[in-house]
């Protein structure tokens, strides 16, 4: 049995496809549910997020049922909602998602958007009532309904490339350096000679999801992508290459060693390209050893985040930038087995350091949690600042919530990542510093 | 007692006729309020906009040590984060329902976490707030409710908003107002009467809140703030206080209301302190009612003169404006517009009702072609008619500022501006000066394509609003 949450920090199933909808270019989400379900999410999702924000509003169709619909069944406001949606509001694609109120009340979504096809009309569906799971279980639902009903609206017509390489398994918005993330993975991926289907994001449309089924490989970046990994391998038959958190730094090196050999391609060049990467990360660690040990940088600290910007974040700090990780906070409730994986994995990124792994979503659990750390450093959402002045620590807000940055291209996945992660970890130790500077 | 007897409140719109859709002249829509019937719109396409839900949180965030439950699943608890980041006084808690729950059930759930979160935070109340899954299943919260209240001597208060029993979220203000009211403040008046008066502040911005705080307090009356960042004993208090004075005449309707007709305190009713002349009527008011005239007349004449040499030569001739703001809000911000010589090119109100038949019927002798667009939320139909009009200023708070900006407006967003009082109006000033010297950025933005179709704009704005067919 669900238990109840403070603060929670994943919303519901019907704001996680909205956020993967709204991140895919030209792709017109069509909210049928209460008319606060698009506000809940743009006040409680979207605006947390760092300003990833594609309408410069909430989300722009919702049906906005009334008290008749419930009584009375919504399908014909459905129906009116969805022709007119098509009239006013440009785009590629249109995708139903559904609340609570019209799942509950039992409305017909599937004959719906079968009736739009119909009148030759790009519709796609997600029945997503928030009471079904969370946002990753959202994010599931989404790429499910694309992933199965895309090729009923267009025929398959590409060839098979051999290089491409589709990436899954980053939550738009959950992780609030989604875009800078996937950019920078793709940037390596095409260092290697490969050509990434990013799927989310800038210039990022339905192309990229047409295209899905003429990758040579399914790139997964966290629990939450071997769904759709899944579901290609038994369609089509693509293979997969799974990491349990998407790789900062020199993590970098492993997965394009084993994309170069399993793709069969050219050693020589990604030998050259890791070289060049490794060694620019090893200057910018030269370059900020001064303060580094002038301001105390190496301290042990507690991470709290989404799974796979921990497994990352933490692995990185431990391996490679001589932090000590305290206390991993886990926040996106992966099942057991991968739990258990994960613990047995990161509980031991410094050799001789035992750092705890904990589970959890709750705001009071992680804030008790964090009280009994004794840390230096904390690196989570914004809803753990208020402990962070209270043990008097510095802080930086890089998990979502975030409610003090701005995020456009920033990114802490790969080398240009890790770049970007000393700069605002270190940045944020010589803010506090300073403060403590006596004249 | 009868008042506050029903688990909830009539909605707005049996109870005031409120529209939250429609468009036409001010002229038609003060003679369609002055008809006894007045027929519902619904729209055949629409956009998210705020619900009841939504607009009970926002007057629970600002109650001292209380904890608030959302009785639902996670996503009714998302805004609950925006709470918290604009500092809130609440704890946020949903009791996540799944789906087994929408099936048997949930109070046993809701049970459980009342008696946790008593137990851990101890704290002056509790909130349990409705959802439309609540409102589908007909979840017994009141047992619960009845039972822990005996159990744990705690005030609970249930506050039953359903997200669609009505089309206008200010209902939703009305909701959490009556379930305060009707579990914090008593039966009746206690016989002696205190000598304060009510400031009745719903979901104002902190400064507007403590303007007007300071403002009365120069005049030397006694405050009891509610419900805005007040504990639950100040609903205690109000029942017996002298009188209320509402920060606006809309929000508050409610409480103000009931404070009167229930408990037998008197509501002022006045419009927004907005605007000089706007703050000096609102202070005269409240000092004719309790016969101290001359000193608000004193306090407003230095007050003026402070604010005539703060704005200098500042003026808006010339100007004209578009406002989409909360309705009472938006009528003041005309007036106070006017006041600073700019010309009003068209209003967006959230919501249109008799409590505005007074503004509908003075903007009509005086400016009757003004054109009043009744929406929240409804972005394409106010760029349709801002691509239009093309306004050189744009006024609002909605979640759309940033649609609005791409068609090179320059805008100035009143979501977090505070402009009550005096110094509000030297505050909104400024920020109007700022806006219009410099409009690089909007150009910019007008690069950046519109999200709907050329055919759209081909239309009539209020295509998609229709006459509801009973």
């Amino acid at each position: 049995m669900s238990h109840h949450l403070e603060g929670s920090r994943n919303s519901c199933a019907l704001h996680g496809a909205l956020q993967l909808f709204e991140a895919i270019e030209g792709v017109i989400p069509v909210i049928h549910s209460t008319s606060g379900c698009g506000v809940q999410h743009y006040l409680g999702v979207t605006r947390l997020s760092g300003g990833n924000d594609p309408f410069s509003s909430p989300p722009v169709s919702s049906s906005n049922i009334a008290e008749k619909h419930v009584v009375f069944g919504g399908g014909s406001r459905l129906r009116e909602q969805l022709k007119n949606t098509v009239k006013v509001v440009q785009g590629d694609l249109y995708a139903i998602v559904t609340g609570c109120s019209t799942e509950m009340v039992g409305d017909d979504i599937p004959a719906m958007a079968r009736e739009g096809r119909e009148q030759d009309w790009p519709v796609v569906y997600a029945n997503t009532p928030g009471f079904s799971g969370d946002v990753h279980h959202g994010y599931h639902l989404a790429v499910k309904a694309l992933i199965e009903q895309l090729p009923g609206i267009w025929k398959r017509t590409g060839e098979f490339q051999t290089r491409m390489v589709n990436v899954w398994g980053i939550i738009p918005n959950q992780d609030p350096f989604w875009r800078g993330n996937l950019q920078e993975l793709g940037r390596l991926l095409e260092g290697i000679g490969l050509v990434p289907n990013l799927l989310l994001g800038s210039e990022q449309g339905i192309a990229a999801w047409k295209q899905i089924p003429e990758a040579a490989l399914n790139l997964v970046l966290s629990h939450w992508g071997k769904l759709p990994a899944g579901l290609l391998e038994q369609l089509y038959g693509t293979p997969s290459i799974i990491l349990e958190g998407v790789p900062v730094g020199s993590a970098a090196v492993p997965l394009l060693r084993r994309l170069t050999e399993q793709l069969k391609l050219d050693q020589i060049r990604s030998e050259e390209f890791i070289t060049r990467e490794e060694s620019l990360l090893n200057h910018q660690f030269a370059r900020l050893a001064d303060s580094y040990y002038r301001a105390g940088f190496q301290r042990e600290f507690v991470l709290v985040g989404e799974s796979a910007q921990v497994a990352g974040i933490g692995e990185f700090l431990g391996k490679s930038f001589g932090l000590l990780p305290r206390m991993l906070i886990i926040t996106d409730n992966p099942p057991d087995n991968v739990q258990e994986a994960l613990a047995d994995r990161l509980s031991s990124i410094v050799s001789g350091y035992d750092t705890e792994v904990i589970f959890s979503e709750d705001r009071a659990e992680i804030t008790d949690i964090m009280r009994t750390s004794d840390v230096q450093l904390i690196l989570a959402s914004s809803l753990e600042r208020e402990v962070a002045v209270e043990l008097d620590v510095p802080f930086l807000a890089l998990s979502f919530p975030l409610d003090d940055r701005i995020v456009l291209d920033r990114g802490y996945a790969g080398y240009r990542g890790a770049t970007a992660l000393l700069e605002d970890i270190g940045s944020t130790i010589l803010a506090f510093s300073r403060a403590w500077h006596v004249c | 007692m009868s008042l506050l007897r029903a688990k909830a409140p009539r909605s707005r719109e049996k109870r005031l006729d409120t529209l939250g859709a429609w468009l036409g002249p001010v002229s038609a829509a003060s003679t369609e309020f002055a008809g006894d019937e007045i027929a519902q719109r619904i729209r055949t396409f629409a956009q998210s906009s705020n619900d009841d839900l939504l607009y009970a949180l926002r007057i629970l965030a600002g109650i001292r040590d209380s904890v608030t439950i959302i009785h639902g699943p996670r996503g009714c608890a998302a805004a609950g984060l925006y709470h918290i980041a604009a500092g809130c006084n609440t704890r946020w808690f949903v009791t996540n329902l799944d789906e087994r729950d929408t099936i048997m059930g949930a109070d046993r759930k809701l049970r459980k976490s009342v008696v946790a979160l008593y137990r851990r935070y101890h704290p002056a109340v509790v909130f349990i707030v409705g959802n439309p899954v609540i409102a589908i299943n007909n979840d017994d919260i009141q047992s619960v409710v009845e039972e822990l209240h005996e159990e744990l001597e705690l005030p609970i208060v249930p506050v039953y908003v359903t997200g669609f029993s009505s089309q206008n979220a200010v209902s939703g203000y009305d909701t959490a107002l009556h379930s305060l009211l009707k579990y914090l403040s008593g039966n009746s008046a206690t016989a002696l009467k205190n000598e304060r008066i009510n400031l009745l502040s719903v979901a104002e911005h902190p400064q507007d809140r403590k303007d007007a705080q300071n403002l009365l307090k120069q005049l030397g009356i006694g405050l009891n703030v509610i419900p805005d960042d007040s504990t639950i004993d100040q609903f205690r208090l109000a029942v017996s206080a002298r009188a209320s004075i509402p920060l606006s005449p809309d929000a508050p309707e409610y409480l103000g209301a009931i404070l009167d007709k229930k408990y037998g305190v008197p509501l002022i009713n006045v419009l927004r302190p907005v605007g000089v002349e706007g703050t000096g009527r609102w202070l005269k008011s409240i000092a004719t009612f309790l016969g101290n005239e001359e000193a608000a007349e004193e306090l407003h004449e230095i007050k003026s003169a402070e604010i005539a040499l703060q704005l200098g030569d500042f003026s808006l001739k010339g100007i004209k404006t578009y406002i989409s703001l909360s309705s009472a809000n938006a009528f003041s911000v005309l007036d106070l517009l006017e006041e600073l010589g700019g010309e009003v090119a068209g209003l967006t109100i959230t919501h249109l009702d008799r409590l505005h038949v007074g503004h509908l019927n003075e903007l009509a002798l005086r400016n009757p072609s003004l054109q009043i667009h009744v929406s929240d939320g409804q972005a394409f139909e106010e760029i349709s008619i801002l691509r239009k009009l093309a306004p050189d200023l744009y006024l609002g708070d909605a979640t759309h500022l940033g649609q609005v900006a791409r068609l090179g407006i320059p805008v100035v967003s009143l979501e977090s501006l505070a402009i009550v009082g005096y110094s509000g109006v030297v505050r909104l000033a400024r920020r109007i000066k700022t806006a219009l010297a410099n409009s690089s950025y909007g150009l910019s933005l007008a690069k950046v394509n519109s999200p709907y179709q050329d055919a759209w704009f081909r239309r009539s704005h209020n295509w998609h609003i229709k006459q509801e067919v009973k």
